[in-house]
């Protein structure tokens, strides 16, 4: 139930065709883990606490550096040196009391990933390394909790949804990717990108519209350009290929 | 047979900043072969020693993943080629 302080709160999208007062009430008891809390966790959560998504865990070892300022916009000037979870934890909680933001200050591994995850409704993918996002993309077939990918590199990015035994996964997908640890990025791109997650995230829990699944969105920024690739399960996929055979 | 390729922007310091060209081939492999012989440095970001595809590198044919065995799809006249890279920053 919707007390009259969330009612006047989210009223714009509310009366979104489609959305109402159910789909509210859905995003409130919703429980979404976002995975990284650096330049796509930064607009995700943001934008996931600003439309009342109910309980938002964040997953960031790191703490915050001053290059990452350009694009990590939940982190400030006042916040290097801190912990990039418990700066995070302060921004969303002033931007929206009524969401729970629970933040773990944790490296996701192979051992711990299963217990990351577990009880949570949807996991969004804000990685900045492919090997974690494998991990990620496992544990959620694995545990068929629905993944958001998304991923960023100067002015490109890319996006995708997962739903796992119905959907190409990740590792369907991506099999390698271009070598260096440091990326080139502006902060606009996972700004981009992020808040395309954001809005998967946000019609999946509400039950509306059409999802980037079977999909790949290739967002060209500096031609400002949108493309889709369609892409399939692969049977013989490592993560999901076994449930893909059960159907 | 008229293949048009889609460049990914990523490349274009490959390409001499060329995003779109055209090829002849029956088959991906061809075509590549073809790209690489209009830009030579592209041989050794798409290709390993051995000439397999790089993983990294992600092949369609008029929007469709080429995956698996990427390098033997057929091509047909007016198809659409696009190379992309795998990209995994966050």
């Amino acid at each position: 139930m919707l007390t009259a302080h969330e009612l006047e709160r989210y009223d714009r999208q509310i009366m979104i065709e489609g959305f109402g007062e159910e789909g509210q009430e859905r995003l409130k008891k919703a429980k979404v883990v976002i995975a990284g809390g650096g330049g796509l966790g930064s607009p995700a959560s943001i934008y996931l606490a600003a439309a009342g998504v109910g309980m938002i865990r964040i997953i960031d070892w790191d703490k915050v550096e001053l290059s990452n300022l350009n694009r990590q916009v939940l982190h400030w000037d006042k916040d290097i040196g801190r912990r990039k979870v418990d700066s995070a934890t302060e921004k969303l909680k002033n931007l929206n009391q009524g969401v729970k933001i629970e933040a773990l200050n944790e490296t996701i591994t192979e051992a711990n990933i299963s217990q990351l995850v577990a009880g949570f409704d949807l996991i969004v993918d804000a990685m900045d390394n492919l090997p974690t996002r494998y991990l990620l993309n496992k544990a959620a077939i694995e545990k068929n909790i629905p993944f958001f990918h998304g991923a960023v590199y100067g002015f490109e990015g890319r996006a995708m949804t997962i739903i796992p035994g119905q959907t190409a996964c990740l590792r369907c997908v991506y099999r390698g990717v271009i070598p260096g640890e440091e990326f080139p990025v502006i902060g606009v791109t996972p700004a981009v990108i992020g808040c395309i997650q954001a809005t998967e995230v946000i019609k999946y829990i509400v039950g509306i519209g059409e999802l980037l699944t079977n999909k790949l969105l290739i967002y060209d920024g500096l031609n400002m350009k949108f493309t889709e690739f369609k892409v399939k399960k692969d049977p013989e996929c490592e993560h999901c290929g076994q449930l893909a055979r059960k159907e | 047979m008229a293949i048009k390729v889609n460049i990914s922007p990523l490349l274009k310091h490959a390409t001499n900043g060329v995003k779109v060209t055209e090829v002849n081939g029956d088959t991906v492999s061809q075509c590549l072969d073809h790209l690489v012989k209009q830009f030579p440095n592209l041989q050794q970001i798409l290709f390993n020693k051995n000439g397999k595809l790089y993983e990294y590198v992600d092949i369609y044919i008029n929007g469709e993943s080429t995956y698996p065995k990427e390098l033997a799809k057929p091509v047909k006249d007016g198809d659409e080629l696009s190379i992309m890279l795998t990209i995994g920053g966050g």
